[in-house]
């Protein structure tokens, strides 16, 4: 089955979705692969944070001044996709005021509004927060759910006739006289192969770009920087918690939802799938993290994670930080002498429209057209719609009882409704792709409890198309859960992996081998 | 204050095997402890030793394994004290609910996942499990009940399920202790019997979860078995366990028949500790804090989950009597990269150490504290989960403990 589209996009982090989404506004077909699921790379792995440019004002005003900008778009177009947290900037009596008064300056100049706060008024505001506090500085940060941002981007592109494959990788890329015709991509779940027609192609694959590059013999300088992150079980602070001291490791707590993400830190990476984070980096966040909000030495940790950030260079630098956040668009006509071929990375998350922005005009101005941008006016699709716990809370109660009864997820309640729904849209391909769309695995035992009553959901599917049974999703998914809950097990989460453990290796016997062969996953 | 001969300290398996061997020989028991332990969660049969192969020789093997585990809880009393102890439980549970192996040494019987878990000791309620085929096996799963998916273990054996829907009792978001409550009702039962016969397509066996009963598993038993004129058998799942339920209030019932004293919910803070005896324990009753003394205590408070060992980032550590654990040198080397491997985490090695009795030993093999006997999962050098022995480990050396204790 081989397809033809105008634009071929590869990647479906927000950057991919943004460039489909802005595509679709201004009427050019496109058509969008993803290796994995949406926000498979660093769109899915970060700390969720909607700067405000407060963090960049004295480093790189540049990054700033977008960053402001773009956070105030983004509220407008997205709320639902956003909590408006606000943030802070504490000094502690380390850092001294000299810092603090330099980035009140930088932040006047990019145009950020902040909000001066004594000891007092910080404490009153954040309770836990260290009682040594010196001073803090209120600004505009929040928190925004990067999987909603990107699934409602695509809902509305789609809507608008763009199309999505996921689960499908490109293998080749198929040129003809210096210029990009299409690529040749596989089906990661069937296997089947096929060409995708395309008088252009955008490489959207972030910390990926030269593994797309490579297939046409070309390659660009980036560097990869592993940022670790640490969730907590319960929501630390109102606000976004800053250090008010120049950009480094182990200064950011953000709240989402009903937890809190710590981080980061920064450790130039080997490779794309390196997402190990070491006990070192779990010690040092929780250490460096704790002198800002001292109850995190006694908090319990649900997970930790990492993701990869392409950051891109111009010239040889010792730290990652100071290699800029900004994005770059390469033309490979004019650099490379290939036609139709463009690359965009590095950035940041709330950048991605900006990215998406840039990205379309150059391609409009390439085929001469003359179509405006929109996606900074016209909101996204759910808009008016609420994604708070409390929103959660209120739809839960509106769904008819037999509903609310069944509940696969006691954690996090999510309704087995939810997961039936999801089924007769047909989209999903694999447990994690039903994981990313719900809230299940999120809660305190990640998992341990409602994977196995979704696993049931999924067998009674098979049983009715006359499939065998399928434990290797289970022992899939424990072996996935145990990458990001290794590092943090100690007090409270080490007994809750005593009693997983208790139950899928002693009671259910459970082991890898002893299982059949996945035969499709997903019935 | 009350003097008492002796004071168990854990009121899992281990402990109430220790307090109830104590009370046999005519000692005054007190017995204290968080809650219903880990047999509220996981107890269902009694696994020993899942290395055996099934129908293998017990004796042998369990001779074979502390040969090559030297370290082993087992090499305390080897098979003769596991089999005594394993005996005397056995005589708690009288007919009709009784425990016995299903055929000779180690059986299969069928899980909540559809695996196939290696055990010895079957209550009466679970021993048709062991011959479960694909051909004659019929899985019932109770529609709305999420605890245990019916579908996954029909799949799995390859044999027939059915989901039941019994919209007269709303069982949607039933818990296992209220199904099992309803079990407990004849007309329930009943109607559920004539609900499972109407969908047998000619099975001889039937596999429901592990709900049959509190009160009486033997008669629910007996009411679905002739009403559906097929063997009948519980499958373990997801915790809460009502099969473990059941042990644990047979042995409060007999201890307390018996004159012991059962305090429940209140943890034991601290220990009186002097010139290498234990002189008394702290139970925290807020707002009180209370002392109790004895003349022996026994140390069966479990693991992680328990409340016997305590991690923080750095190390692992016996909050009671602050006894040393034998665990690895950093927390970097408590798990392996993998979930799944042969060899277990190694932090599931880490634990007290003892002499041949059971008494807490340092490194250099001196006795600690020598009126304090250690048992059950805290024990250093088993790895229970991945060896199948927990309940094996709790009901020997508890057993050994107390009568070490006493005998002192």
């Amino acid at each position: 089955m081989d397809l033809q589209t105008e634009v071929l996009i590869i990647g479906g982090g927000a950057t991919g979705a943004g460039i489909s989404r802005d595509l679709a506004l201004r009427g050019i077909p496109s058509l969008l692969v993803e290796k994995g699921d949406f926000t498979s790379g660093a769109s899915g792995r970060n700390q969720g944070l909607l700067h405000s440019g407060a963090r960049y004002a004295v480093n790189d005003p540049e990054a700033a001044r977008e960053c402001i900008s773009e956070n105030r778009i983004l509220r407008r177009i997205a709320p639902h996709c956003i909590e408006d947290t606000g943030g802070l900037f504490v000094s502690l009596p380390e850092d001294g005021h000299e810092y603090r008064a330099d980035f009140i300056r930088a932040c006047a100049a990019a145009g950020i509004d902040t909000t001066p706060l004594s000891p007092g008024e910080a404490l009153a505001m954040e309770p836990k927060l260290n009682p040594l506090v010196i001073g803090a500085v209120g600004v505009p940060d929040g928190a925004i759910d990067p999987f909603t941002l990107v699934v409602e981007n695509v809902r509305d592109a789609e809507a608008r006739g763009a199309r999505f494959l996921l689960h499908t990788e490109v293998t080749d890329l198929i040129c003809k006289d210096q210029r990009i015709s299409g690529a040749r991509v596989r089906d990661r779940v069937t296997g089947e192969e096929f060409a995708i027609t395309a008088s252009r192609i955008i490489n959207a694959t972030g910390a990926w770009a030269n593994e797309i590059l490579g297939l046409a013999g070309l390659s660009m300088g980036i560097a990869l920087s592993k940022g670790s992150m640490l969730i907590t079980n319960t929501r630390l602070s109102e606000r976004v918690i800053n250090r008010c001291r120049p950009p480094a490791s182990g200064d950011i707590i953000v709240p989402n939802d009903t937890v809190s993400i710590l981080g980061t830190t920064s450790l130039r990476a080997e490779d794309l799938e390196s997402h190990e984070v070491t006990p070192e980096e779990v010690s040092f966040l929780v250490d460096e993290l704790s002198r800002m909000i001292p109850a995190i030495k006694g908090e319990r940790f649900t997970r930790a994670y990492a993701g990869i950030r392409p950051l891109v260079q111009s010239e040889q630098t010792h730290d990652d930080r100071d290699i800029s956040r900004g994005f770059t668009l390469i033309d490979h006509q004019s650099r490379d002498g290939l036609e139709g071929l463009i690359t965009i990375t590095g950035g940041k998350l709330i950048t991605y429209r900006l990215m998406a922005e840039k990205t379309v005009d150059f391609i409009c101005e390439r085929m001469g057209l003359d179509v405006p941008c929109l996606t900074h006016l016209q909101p996204l699709p759910g808009a008016g719609r609420g994604h708070t716990f409390q929103d959660r809370l209120l739809r839960l109660r509106h769904q008819t009882p037999a509903f609310r009864r069944e509940l696969l997820c006691d954690c996090e309640l999510v309704p087995r409704e939810t997961v039936d729904a999801i089924l007769r849209e047909g989209k999903v391909r694999e447990l994690q792709d039903i994981l990313h769309r719900t809230r299940l695995a999120k809660g305190t035992c990640q998992g341990g409890f409602c994977v196995y009553r979704l696993l049931g959901v999924l067998n009674e599917r098979r049983k009715e198309e006359g499939l065998g049974s399928s434990n290797r999703i289970l022992t899939g998914f424990l072996e996935e859960r145990w990458k990001g809950i290794r590092p943090v097990l100690w007090g409270t989460s080490l007994k809750e992996e005593e009693l997983i453990e208790s139950i899928y290796k002693g009671l259910f016997n459970l082991a890898p081998e002893a299982t059949a062969p996945n035969e499709g996953g997903i019935p | 204050m009350k003097r008492w001969d002796l004071i168990v300290i854990g009121t899992g398996l281990a402990g109430l095997t220790a307090a109830r061997t104590a009370v046999e020989m005519g000692a005054k028991v007190l017995v204290i402890g968080r809650g219903m332990g880990s047999l509220a969660l996981f107890g269902n049969s009694i696994d020993v030793l899942g290395a055996i192969p099934p129908g293998a020789d017990m004796e042998t093997g369990v001779a074979d394994w502390i040969a090559a585990h030297p370290d082993h809880p087992y090499a305390r009393m080897g098979w003769p004290g596991i089999s005594e102890a394993l005996g005397a439980f056995r005589e708690l549970f009288s007919p009709p609910y009784t425990f016995a192996p299903a055929g000779k040494g180690n059986s299969l019987i069928p899980t909540g996942a559809g695996t196939m878990r290696p055990t010895y000791l079957l209550p009466v309620t679970m021993t048709a499990g062991a011959g479960a085929s694909a051909a004659d096996t019929l899985i019932i799963g109770l529609r709305g009940f999420k605890d245990f998916q019916g579908d996954t273990v029909s799949l799995h054996l390859q044999c027939r399920g059915v989901n039941l829907s019994l919209p007269r009792y709303g069982l949607e978001g039933l818990s296992a202790l209220a199904l099992a409550r309803l079990m407990d009702e004849a007309p329930f039962r009943e109607g559920l019997g004539e609900a499972i016969r109407s969908q047998m397509a000619g099975e001889r066996r039937i596999g429901l979860p592990a709900v049959l009963g509190l009160k009486a598993p033997a008669d629910v038993l007996g009411t679905l078995e002739t009403i559906t004129r097929a063997k009948v058998f519980e499958i373990p799942m997801l915790p809460p366990s009502i099969p473990g339920t059941r042990v644990f209030h047979r042995f409060r019932e007999f201890l307390i028949e018996k004159g012991a004293t059962f305090l429940l919910g209140n943890p034991a803070i601290s220990a009186d500790l002097k010139g290498g005896l234990c002189e008394g324990i702290t139970l925290q009753n807020p707002p009180l804090l209370t002392p109790y003394r004895a003349e022996r205590y026994i140390l069966a408070t479990g693991r992680f989950l328990g409340g016997g060992l305590q991690a923080d980032t750095e190390k692992i550590s016996e909050p009671l009597f602050r006894l040393p654990v034998s665990q690895p040198e950093s927390r970097g080397q408590w798990f392996r990269e993998r979930f799944f491997q042969p060899e277990a985490h190694p932090v599931h090695r880490a634990g007290i150490v003892t002499d041949q009795e059971l008494r807490p030993i340092d490194t250099r093999g001196r006795i600690i504290l020598k009126n304090v006997r250690v048992a059950g999962s805290i024990l250093a050098h088993h790895s229970m989960i991945e060896e199948h022995s927990h309940e094996g480990i709790a009901i020997a050396t508890g057993y050994l403990a107390a009568r070490r204790a006493l005998a002192s």
